[in-house]
């Protein structure tokens, strides 16, 4: 049986159609979650897609934090379940304190375009298992408030833990801190990250097709936990 | 009606690039030495009076999703309107604790300060616009 992945579909979002389809393309079920959902019974893995939900008003993802699915998504990630967030889905799960930081508008201030080269940090987390450390991948990359900072302390904490999982490479587009581009909580259920793997998972749209790592990673999971 | 403001910031040591570009913009106009920091203010109104559990709550609201106390700070105050004056009196003498001719002496110089605070922007802006107008 294939694993079911959910899809959140916020008002604003814009990449969830692409994320489904990415989840059918590599093997899984992809499941449509709705913003005003009240459980997430049927799902084994959810992810958060980009886009502008509910317009980025007040800032990215502070109102999407507070939608009714989100209880059940942050109940369930406490409880391990693999979750998934892709630039607006990483500010979203950093605004809900699933993530520590916070993701602010770039440092270039312009809005930020481009096939995007990362290096790999770890492969311990529930998403990239697949990949091997130090691996270097390319992913789209499109935002305007991709900065990603963080105190000091949380900074050093996530370095030392491993928890920094993916690292800008060949120029910093955004002024990260550290150069961070995705980072996952201390299980390595959830991962956050402002690159898009769902676009590159097909020769015709995508740059590469590494983002196919990310869900045969979180299949494989799933597989064994059965 | 009442009126809490609340005003949040990005931390000192959080870049603002929106800050940054309204500063290049306002150097490009002329307006120099100009160092700008973009924040957001929210008005909150209520019916009847601010009291100390309601600011209390307030600050809960503001903590809990108007500002990312990561990156931002807040602050929140009562803002005098000429209708609420007696209930804002009341509220804030219940927070300061002292004894009533004090708090009635520390209100009496507040509303001083925040005329004399008004009269002030007043004149500059109406110095500013006689500058540009020249």
């Amino acid at each position: 049986m294939s694993p079911k992945i959910g899809v959140v579909t916020f008002p604003g979002s814009l990449d969830d159609q692409d994320a489904l389809r990415a989840i059918r393309k590599c093997g899984g079920e992809p499941v449509s979650l709705w913003h005003g959902d009240d459980n997430v019974d049927g799902v084994d893995a959810v992810i958060l897609p980009g886009g502008f939900s509910y317009g980025d008003y007040l800032r990215c993802g502070a109102i999407s934090r507070f939608a009714p699915v989100m209880a059940e998504v942050i109940k369930a990630a406490e409880a391990g379940m693999p979750v998934l967030g892709i630039c607006n889905g990483f500010q979203i799960l950093c605004e809900a304190q699933l993530l520590p930081g916070a993701l602010i508008r770039n440092d270039v201030r312009v809005f930020v375009c481009k096939d995007q080269d990362l290096q790999v940090e770890s492969v311990d987390t529930t998403w990239t298992s697949e990949f091997t450390v130090g691996q270097t991948i390319t992913l789209v990359l499109k935002n305007g408030e991709g900065g990603y900072v963080a105190d000091e302390d949380t900074l050093q904490r996530l370095e030392g833990e491993g928890r920094v999982v993916f690292r800008y490479l060949n120029g910093n587009p955004n002024g990260s801190f550290h150069d961070i581009a995705g980072i996952c909580n201390e299980r390595g259920n959830v991962l956050g990250l402002m690159p898009h793997p769902e676009h590159n998972i097909d020769p015709l749209t995508g740059p590469t097709q590494d983002g196919r790592a990310f869900f045969s990673s979180v299949f494989n999971f799933l597989a064994a936990k059965v | 009606m009442a009126r809490v403001v609340v005003d949040v910031m990005p931390k000192p040591e959080i870049l603002d690039p929106q800050g940054k570009a309204v500063t290049g913009a306002l150097a490009r106009l002329g307006f120099a030495g100009m160092s700008v920091r973009q924040g957001k203010r929210f008005e909150l109104e209520f019916d009847g009076e601010v009291t100390e559990e309601r600011l209390a709550e307030v600050r809960r609201a503001a903590e809990t999703l108007l500002a990312n106390t990561v990156i931002e700070t807040f602050d929140v105050r009562v803002e005098p309107t000429p209708e609420s004056a007696g209930a804002v009196d009341e509220a804030q003498n219940s927070q300061a604790g002292n004894n009533q001719a004090e708090n009635n002496k520390a209100e009496n110089n507040k509303a001083e300060n925040s005329k004399a605070d008004g009269s002030e922007a007043k004149s500059a802006e109406e110095a500013e616009l006689a500058a540009r107008a020249g």
